[in-house]
């Protein structure tokens, strides 16, 4: 099951790279260094806090691009395509399918995000012409996003598998801005004095995605390292909720009429 | 090809351990919440923070859904001075910017400046506590909405009340009066500040406008009476004086006003609007007579 898993892993990799979406490396470059120019230029005293805020955010926001993007057409496109069918002809279950154009996708994002992470290390060193130690900090928030990165995927994968590839974008991209206000949403449904209300705000609270709290990159740009409590209940969350979405994913595509 | 898909069968997790994986996910990732929560909660700073507090910034981000967001940041107002209330805090250190932030956002929003004006002027506990920064914001209100009068109404309460600034308040209610769909009764308001500043002057001339201009009977009798009251105002202060000025001549106080009439201070006894002479009490100042129509209460 691994070998097999792996080989549409690979695979998967291999189709993102041919698509180009690694070109993304460019414009990031390209951005950053742009950036750090202009702001060293024009601010006082904050011009490192701008570049990793600025550097966090462009590594997020280019990766969620992708996993939004790429992940909703992963299985779309192969039923399109009708290169599903040669895929499942051979000795592949379904389930292997999920899992390996998952890490496909993962894969990608992994990769994009190291020459990201480098890049911006360069124009940190560029910046001050050193490392300090708590320069290592925003590499937590990096890990976060990745977090986020898995959690994205897996939502766009269960959609790719219900719903035509803008379906899929737009629930997916509404459950990323939801999951972004899942406090808010909680704090409002407990104030309404109402008790079904507040049960149901609550329930989505812990059934949605949360990515707010894999998002650690204002306090990286302040030096702060985050609490171990944290690395600790973010990793399970995202791993366990990850399980949930592929899990779900496979239940579904399992069910589902190819032909 | 039944063979394969057998050994494929196989090979494959069953369906239900994928249920099973679901499930124990779910509920493992919802305990991971559960318990990551309470040790945030714990670690918690407790006083809320506002990320952004330009208005103008949100309003880029906004895409150009400002009035939305000024709904959503108003209702945040209410939420954060509500919350704040319950817990018997003495401090709203948001509620200025974030009613600066929603209006900001839309500078039509009316009920943002008027019941944040209140939360902003009303003193801890009930609310912020400045004054000051309530009177900003309404001024702000006024320049973006400038044909709205009551917010020259909650201007003037804000000095009246808050301030204890009588000349502004009667000022803010003077103008406001004067803005179209003012009520009539913004005048007398103006009026009657105006007298509790000093200002006896300014509220003759309020009052005598609200006797000319307004039809109904009840507020021009009322008008008349503080009109009858200014002026038995001003004839005591006159008479007043004028003891003064006996005094010096006559080098004793006057027993009465025929006194001050014997001495040719006075060229007659002063009558009061309602046709009473007036008398000098035993302070040796001039005062209404107990006979007298007028009600110098209506000053007060």
């Amino acid at each position: 099951m691994i070998r097999r898993t792996l080989a549409i892993t690979v695979h998967t990799f291999k189709e993102c790279v041919r698509d180009k979406v690694l070109y993304n490396l460019i414009v990031f470059a390209l951005f950053l260094i742009g950036a750090a120019i202009v702001f060293g230029r024009i601010s006082v005293g904050i011009q490192k806090i701008i570049l990793v805020n600025l550097g966090l955010s462009s590594i997020s926001i280019f990766g969620l691009l992708m996993a939004i993007f790429i992940g909703i057409s992963l299985v779309w496109k192969e039923i399109e395509r009708k290169t599903l069918y040669n895929v499942l002809s051979k000795p592949v279950s379904r389930a292997e399918f999920i899992l390996g154009k998952y890490f496909g996708l993962f894969l990608t994002l992994l990769v994009n995000t190291a020459i990201m992470t480098a890049g911006f290390y360069l124009a940190l060193w560029i910046e001050n012409r050193r490392f300090e130690f708590a320069d290592l900090a925003p590499l937590e928030a990096v890990y976060f996003i990745l977090l986020q990165f898995a959690i994205i995927v897996g939502l766009a994968l269960l959609f790719s598998c219900i719903a035509t590839p803008v379906l899929s974008g737009v629930f997916t991209v509404s459950l990323f801005v939801i999951g972004n206000f899942l406090d808010d949403i909680r704090w409002s449904g407990a104030h309404t004095g109402s008790v079904a209300l507040s049960k149901f705000t609550l329930a989505l609270y812990y059934l949605l995605p949360d990515v707010r709290r894999l998002n650690f990159i204002s306090e990286a740009a302040h030096g702060s390292w985050a609490p171990r409590y944290l690395l600790v209940s973010n990793s399970l969350y995202a791993l366990l909720y990850v399980t949930v979405l592929v899990s779900a994913s496979v239940l579904i595509f399992e069910e589902r009429e190819l032909l | 090809m039944m063979e394969t898909h057998k050994t494929l069968d196989s090979r494959l997790p069953r369906r239900g351990a994928w249920w099973l994986a679901l499930a124990l996910a779910l509920a493992a990732q919802i305990s991971v919440r559960w318990v990551s929560d309470s040790w945030a909660d714990k670690n918690a700073e407790g006083a809320p923070e506002l990320y952004i507090r330009s208005g103008n910034a949100l309003k880029a981000l906004s895409l150009g859904y400002t009035g939305l967001l000024a709904d959503i940041y108003w209702t945040r107002v209410v939420q954060y001075f509500g919350s704040e209330s319950l817990a018997h805090s003495r401090r709203f250190d948001l509620l200025g910017p974030l009613l600066f932030m929603t209006t900001d956002l839309d500078p039509h929003l009316i009920v943002a400046y008027r019941f944040g004006a209140i939360f902003l002027a009303e003193k801890p506990p009930a609310g912020a506590g400045e004054p000051r920064l309530s009177l900003q914001l309404l001024q702000r209100g006024i320049v973006q909405n400038p044909d709205y009068w009551r917010f020259w109404q909650d201007l003037g309460f804000i000095y009246y009340w808050d301030l204890k600034d009588y000349p502004s308040a009667a000022r803010a209610f003077k103008a406001g009066s004067e803005r179209p769909g003012a009520q009539y009764w913004m005048k007398a308001l103006a009026a009657s500040v105006a007298v509790k500043g000093g200002e006896l002057r300014t509220s003759q001339i309020l009052w005598s406008q609200i006797y000319q201009h307004v039809q109904n009977d009840t507020i021009r009798k009322s008008a008349l009476a503080h009109l009858a009251a200014l002026k038995a105002r001003q004839d005591m202060d006159t008479i007043d004086n004028l003891v003064a000025a006996y005094e010096t001549k006559e080098k004793h106080a006057p027993a009465s006003i025929r006194d001050m009439v014997a001495a040719g201070i006075l060229r007659g006894i002063p009558q009061d609007p309602s046709g009473v002479p007036y008398i000098l009490g035993p302070d040796g100042h001039a005062q209404l007579s107990p006979r007298s129509g007028v009600n110098l209460r209506l000053l007060e």
